[in-house]
């Protein structure tokens, strides 16, 4: 079972690597699907913070100041690839500063904290004119520059893009898979399973658990970063919505928590669902998968979707996996 | 600001914290029973307040006489959240949270489909006007509306604390397995319960659309609202929520007069974390669980 996901992971990997040539370019289907890509590393960086045990509703906050971050420097003449680095940043240490001050917050309560947090960041955004450009935004961000060493019909334009959101989600899948199998992982579960018997263990999990939030901020704001580059415009209520709070949730519960693959398999598929068989038909009602999904997945499928493949069958030598 | 303009916008800001501790009671008097916090409370409300917009756009009635329609339009959706909220696995507050984060996203979908994105008031003649109280002007529909929510409000109090109704409702939020076991009928305790917190909730949303502009994704902010008001006051203590309602209610009335209109939803979510991070608790606590 365990090798069936593999060889669908590889197929689905090699689908998307040729997509762009296949579909002769087309900028809205590229468009589409990077957008369904940077959904997946969002997922997966949600899924990194819920592998720590934190249920995040605010990824929002993380994303918007990436977005917000990068549109900053980018207009502040900085290279966009620098500026993307720098949004990032203001992403882990917004995500850092929340997950210190929630020290003390545990499950549901910390879930609320995060949905004000990101809340709040939205409103400074509405409210701080001078640097935000309140309520309309910022303009006039610059795309992505092509990348010299690579042929131009890859790096420009939408192509480009597409390519960069697709890399992007494989490097934070690999660091995820990394983190799985270290030591960081194992102190995540630790906290995860039980934050007061990982500090008798002498995991002290309030400096990982900052860690986790640090870091899954980052990956969210990089992937903020990225958008505002694809989307050129950057609004409070674009950036900080509570869309970008609530998809990743929905979509790494509904693939699975935990797993590796789940998250963005699943954003793939309920993005695309949503965008492209409900947008043209019903549009407003393009939203509907993802508050199904959520139902769904509390009610029926604790696992999510992974929960419904057989769990891999327990190897006699222990190691594998957690 | 002058003494008048402050006493003025202190009894309009109490005024409004009267429909406050309503909205919160609503929420609470959920959360009590089931231990599930219903993220999608702003939502059923924004919606009683767009079935309470559509029904006097249609009959032109006096808005107060739609509250209880609006309320009574929420009752299959009560059996519904019902329903649902029973087959929550545990932890409960959390599990919740993502059930009505989806619900939520639900609602906002199906008031976008029925009324677009248009902003909605109902903007009665017989609301309009203001009484002059000593030498303060008060806006008629705010009086109204805050009578409205402190007759509500003293029902459930008298309902909750004089009758077998009442007893059997505080029995199962205090410890449904012993209630049961003293033979009170925990699941109508719970249905009941259900029910009259989304009549509630309906009426409320008909009172809220006469002061304010309702959209689809105006619900987030209400439940912000009513959470704060639960964090400050406890799970279940009537008049506490009324004392933290009218003080929410005159914070938001100041930082609007000196800051503007733009500052209110930030103040309200910072309240939240704050409140939060001060209670580093659960909401439920102090009673017994």
């Amino acid at each position: 079972m365990r090798r069936l996901t593999w060889i669908g992971a590889g197929l689905v990997a090699a689908a998307l690597l040729l997509l762009p040539p296949l579909s002769g370019f087309h900028p809205y289907y590229l468009y589409l699907v990077s957008t369904a890509l940077l959904f997946g590393t969002l997922a997966t960086a949600w899924n990194l913070l819920a592998y720590a045990g934190q249920i995040s509703f605010g990824h929002a906050a993380f994303f918007g100041l990436g977005a917000y971050g990068a549109a900053l420097a980018s207009l502040g003449r900085f290279s966009p690839w620098w500026a993307i680095v720098l949004g990032g940043l203001l992403g882990a240490g917004g995500a850092g500063v929340i997950g210190l001050a929630s020290a003390r917050l545990q499950g549901a309560y910390l879930a609320l904290a995060t949905l004000a947090y990101a809340e709040i960041w939205r409103g400074i955004a509405h409210n701080w004119s001078e640097v935000s450009g309140g309520g309309a935004g910022l303009i006039g961000i610059p795309p992505l520059p092509p990348l010299p060493w690579l042929p131009l019909d890859f790096t420009r334009g939408r192509a480009g893009s597409y390519y960069l959101s697709l890399a992007f989600l494989l490097v934070v899948l690999a660091l995820f898979a990394g983190i799985l199998h270290s030591r960081l992982g194992l102190a995540f579960a630790a906290v995860r399973e039980e934050e007061e018997r990982a500090s008798l263990l002498g995991v002290h999990p309030l400096p990982w658990k900052i860690l986790a939030f640090a870091l899954s901020g980052f990956f969210s704001a990089l992937a903020g970063g990225l958008y505002v580059h694809m989307v050129r415009v950057v609004e409070p209520d674009l950036v900080f919505s509570r869309y970008f709070s609530i998809l990743p949730l929905v979509m790494a519960t509904f693939g699975g928590l935990h797993t590796l693959l789940g998250p963005a398999t699943a954003a793939l598929g309920l993005y695309l669902v949503s965008e492209l068989l409900l947008q043209p038909y019903v549009p407003v009602f393009h939203q509907l998968p993802y508050g199904l999904a959520l139902i769904v997945v509390v009610l029926y499928l604790p696992g999510g979707l992974a929960g419904l493949l057989p769990s891999p069958r327990p190897s006699p030598h222990r190691g594998e996996g957690r | 600001m002058s003494l008048t303009t402050l006493a003025q916008t202190l009894a309009s800001g109490a005024l409004l914290g009267c429909f406050y501790t309503l909205m919160a009671l609503a929420f609470s008097m959920v959360l009590s029973v089931t231990r599930a916090l219903n993220l999608a409370h702003g939502d059923l409300i924004i919606l009683g307040g767009y079935l309470g917009y559509w029904f006097w756009s249609g009959s032109g009635l006096h808005p107060l006489l739609l509250v209880p329609v609006a309320g009574a339009a929420l009752l299959p959706l009560a059996l519904l959240w019902q329903w649902l909220f029973n087959r929550l696995p545990e932890p409960k507050e959390l599990s919740s949270l993502v059930l009505t984060f989806g619900l939520s996203l639900l609602l906002q979908n199906i008031m976008l489909a029925l009324w677009r994105g248009e902003y909605r008031l109902i903007a009665s003649e017989s609301l309009t006007g203001s009484i002059r109280l000593g030498g303060l002007r008060l806006n008629q529909g705010r009086l109204i509306v805050a009578a409205a929510a402190l007759a509500a409000v003293g029902g459930l109090y008298l309902a909750l604390t004089r009758t077998r109704w009442g007893r059997a409702v505080r029995a199962t939020s205090l410890d449904r397995e012993a209630a049961a076991l003293l033979g009170i009928n925990v699941d109508q305790a719970t249905r009941t319960t259900f029910l009259l917190a989304l009549a509630l909730s309906g009426g409320a949303g008909v009172l809220f659309a006469t002061l304010h502009y309702l959209y689809p994704a105006g619900g987030i902010e209400l439940t912000l609202l009513a959470i704060v008001l639960t964090i400050w006051a406890g799970v279940g203590r009537l008049r506490s929520v009324l004392v933290a309602g009218v003080l929410l209610g005159v914070i938001e009335a100041l930082t609007v007069a000196w800051s503007g209109p733009r500052w209110r939803e930030l103040v309200v979510a910072l309240l939240l974390l704050a409140s939060l991070l001060a209670r580093s608790g659960g909401l439920a606590g102090g009673r017994s669980h």
